[in-house]
């Protein structure tokens, strides 16, 4: 009995001092030399593979002796797995990661890559999205952008002029009550995950806000009490007690229910993307280059000018702990090299972050979306927090329900933003 | 108790050394059987630990090592924090989070549709004993789901309850105007949950149904010449002879409700609308792998840990109580 009690104490006060000290620990890279290891979700693909071919050639002619590893991980999991990783201190030299929220909260594991990349910052768009606080963390590889799309052939049937939509919100409002009229809904919209909300405020930012708001509210100066900024969200619960938007938009998920609804002719309008999916070449596929369409921005507070709401979409940053930051940045150059991200463009059909690309071949939306990257500005939600996005996703549900007031959405905005 | 499982292995032991000391009786005499066989007894009292030293380690090792550092991890901060004590104020944070009070709501309400859970399995299993027509076919028919994952049943009502789909269709046809199933807060949490029983009550009915293999024909025999109508047989004859089994359903059914859900959550809901739908587990995940906040996660897990603690507490003294009854 007594031995017993004498190891349980052996017991206690062993796991008591394990128990000290933090659970986690930052330091080595699991790479041996010459080796790197790059995790992303994309390279398990078919239409990567040319994309990976190139950039892997492209890296051998500075480091032929380098083995490179590629790990692709489910993408639902990925921020998570990730995330393990960083908290061990442990993990891949390169990493895929989207640009705005999800790689700003997590410089802390990466390396600034200002003095590597300096050469592509004229070739490559998109160096925003993957900045923080002046510093660069991560090389663009495609561009993520909201366009307004809409469906030439509801226009005709509402006796709309299909070559020149609205320029102005109430123009516009009045063309959706013809294509009411007509059969079909205004708008295509999902936001069970509250990401409607966010290609929402994006899309129609730059003719909502002022020049200079908008160029505060991307510098992180954002006044949430800005009679601009209330107005966006009250125009979002306008198309809801409007009836603007498809039915059951809270429970009808993004991607890619409320795409389908677009693709079949069910709605007119879908704020969508302009890479990997939801974009110019789903659409193309079932409604057919001519009849797809890209609008800017009707204007909403008079004086202001559309503009392309676009970011850098993905791309590949270098982890703290690698053993030679300079060679993993190397590879992170390759992945966007010209070769390799005309090979993505073609293959993924998404808008690489090399603008020099020629896309004419791709029909009329995508040439459209191109020729308006110049004058293109960083979209409003990209600059907010992860956890201001979260929490501006279940207010927009609410204000589709019509459970919670505009002023109540922006003053908890406004605190969570402030916060972070 | 794995020490009571030892035991046995000791006593043959002891009874094997009592035998050598007879045969030798000289060398009892002599005064060298103590010292000889203290040695023997010290390599005995240590036996039983070295042998359940390989499970002892995994649970310590495995099991009860992390969770210490679990709970340590969630005084640490977050972010630019990283590994900095701040004593409770990730639990301040947890408390003060309305979605995480929501999550802990919903805990309770799933507490409080438990009953509903159990009775739907234990009535069909009651009209399946007793024969009611084609009670082969139910039989199969409802354990059906239990194989079914829940991304998969998720998916499978995702389009059912969908604004357009066939329920809402079905409804319109009678004249009910449609109701977004799935995007009301109201109501949302409650199709999720009881999706989640349709889904896994066939594993219920089976214990129902093994608990009535145990049922004493004779009392039902008896019921009936009495002229007990089917409420009172089952009423004053079926729920009293069916006690344990009832209990047990009601620990896994309750486990499978706090632990399981997630899957059906993500694919139906994703904790909305309007966060109506977070449990602590969709929370804990949300944090950890979408806001980057592994040591809030760690809080949130800390008191889910505690809450399933409480319940499991609970449930053993049920448990016990019902088998003092025996």
């Amino acid at each position: 009995m007594r031995q017993r009690a004498m190891w349980s104490a052996v017991l206690v006060v062993g796991l008591a001092l394990a128990g000290c000290g933090s659970a986690s620990d930052s330091g080595k890279s699991t790479s041996s030399d010459g080796k790197l290891v790059v995790w992303d979700w994309k390279s398990g693909e078919p239409f990567a593979k040319s994309y990976l071919d190139k950039a892997k050639a492209d890296f051998k002619k500075k480091h032929a002796d380098v083995e490179v590893e590629f790990v692709a991980q489910p993408f639902d999991q990925y921020y998570t797995l990730l995330g393990a990783a960083i908290q061990s201190g442990k993990g891949p030299d390169v990493m895929l990661f989207n640009g705005g929220g999800q790689i700003r909260d997590r410089v802390d594991a990466l390396v600034p890559l200002d003095e590597y990349v300096a050469e592509d910052k004229q070739r490559l768009a998109g160096w925003e999205a993957f900045t923080k606080d002046g510093k660069i963390y991560g090389a663009p590889v495609t561009l993520q952008g909201y366009p307004i799309y809409y469906n030439k052939a509801i226009y005709q049937k509402a006796n709309l002029d299909p070559a020149s939509p609205a320029t102005t919100w109430d123009k516009f409002v009045a063309d959706c009550a013809a294509i009411a009229k007509a059969g079909s809904k205004c708008f295509a919209l999902g936001n069970k995950e509250g990401v409607g909300i966010q290609f929402w405020i994006s899309s129609m930012g730059s003719t909502t806000l002022t020049a200079q708001e908008y160029d505060a509210w991307i510098a992180g100066k954002r006044d949430w009490n800005s009679a601009n900024v209330k107005r966006l969200f009250q125009l979002w619960k306008e198309t809801g007690d409007k009836k603007m938007n498809s039915d059951g938009a809270n429970s009808t998920a993004m991607f890619n229910d409320s795409f389908a609804l677009f693709q079949s002719g069910k709605a007119a309008h879908v704020m969508g993307l302009m890479s990997d999916v939801g974009h110019w070449q789903d659409f193309n596929e079932f409604l057919t280059p001519e009849k797809l369409g890209v609008m800017k921005a009707p204007i909403v507070t008079a004086g202001t000018t559309p503009t392309l709401p676009y970011d850098g979409g993905i791309g590949y940053a270098v982890a703290k702990w690698t053993k030679d930051p300079k060679m993993a940045a190397d590879l992170a150059r390759s992945l966007s090299s010209a070769d390799a991200l005309k090979a993505f463009y073609a293959d993924a059909g998404a808008i690489a972050a090399d603008t020099t690309i020629d896309v004419s071949a791709g029909g009329p939306a995508v040439s459209t979306i191109v020729g308006e990257l110049k004058s293109g500005k960083p979209a409003l939600h990209v600059a907010l927090s992860s956890k201001t996005i979260d929490l501006m996703g279940r207010l927009s549900q609410q204000l589709l329900s019509g459970s919670i007031t505009v002023d109540e959405v922006v003053k908890q905005l406004a605190a969570s933003d402030q916060a972070g | 108790m794995p020490i009571g499982n030892t035991q046995p292995s000791v006593r043959p032991a002891s009874a094997g050394r009592a035998g050598g000391a007879a045969v030798t009786p000289a060398a009892h005499r002599s005064g060298a059987r103590p010292r000889r066989s203290h040695g023997g007894l010290r390599a005995e009292r240590y036996a039983p630990y070295i042998l359940v030293a390989p499970a002892v380690l995994i649970i310590v090792l495995l099991r009860l090592y992390p969770l210490l550092l679990g709970v340590n991890f969630s005084f640490t901060g977050d972010g630019a924090q990283n590994g900095e004590a701040v004593g409770f104020g990730n639990y301040s944070e947890l408390f003060g989070d309305p979605l995480f009070r929501t999550a802990l709501g919903n805990v309770g309400l799933l507490v409080l549709l438990l009953p509903v859970a159990v009775a739907i399995p234990g009535l069909l299993a009651t009209f399946i004993y007793l024969r009611v027509p084609g009670h082969r076919f139910y039989r199969s028919v409802y354990f059906f789901p239990a194989v079914l994952s829940p991304v998969i049943v998720g998916a499978i009502f995702n389009l059912l309850l969908a604004f357009d789909g066939p329920l809402n269709a079905v409804l319109g046809s009678v004249g009910v105007g449609p109701v977004d199933w799935l995007g009301d807060p109201d109501i949302a949490m409650f199709m999720v949950v009881g999706v989640h029983i349709w889904a896994t009550f066939g594993m219920a009915l089976v214990v129902f149904l093994a608990g009535f293999a145990t049922l004493d024909a004779a009392l039902l025999d008896a019921a009936r010449v009495d002229g007990a109508s089917l409420r009172q047989v089952v009423w004053h004859v079926v729920i009293p002879s069916l006690a344990r089994t009832i209990q047990f359903v009601f620990v896994t059914t309750m486990i499978g409700m706090l632990t399981s859900m997630f899957g059906l959550l993500f694919v139906m809901t994703s904790g909305g609308p309007e966060g109506s739908t977070y449990l602590p587990e969709y929370y804990i995940w949300i944090q950890q792998g979408q806001m980057n906040r592994p040591a809030l996660a760690s809080a949130a897990s800390t008191i889910l840990f505690v809450i399933m603690l409480v319940v499991g507490l609970m449930q053993i003294k049920l448990l016990e109580r019902a088998g003092k009854e025996d």
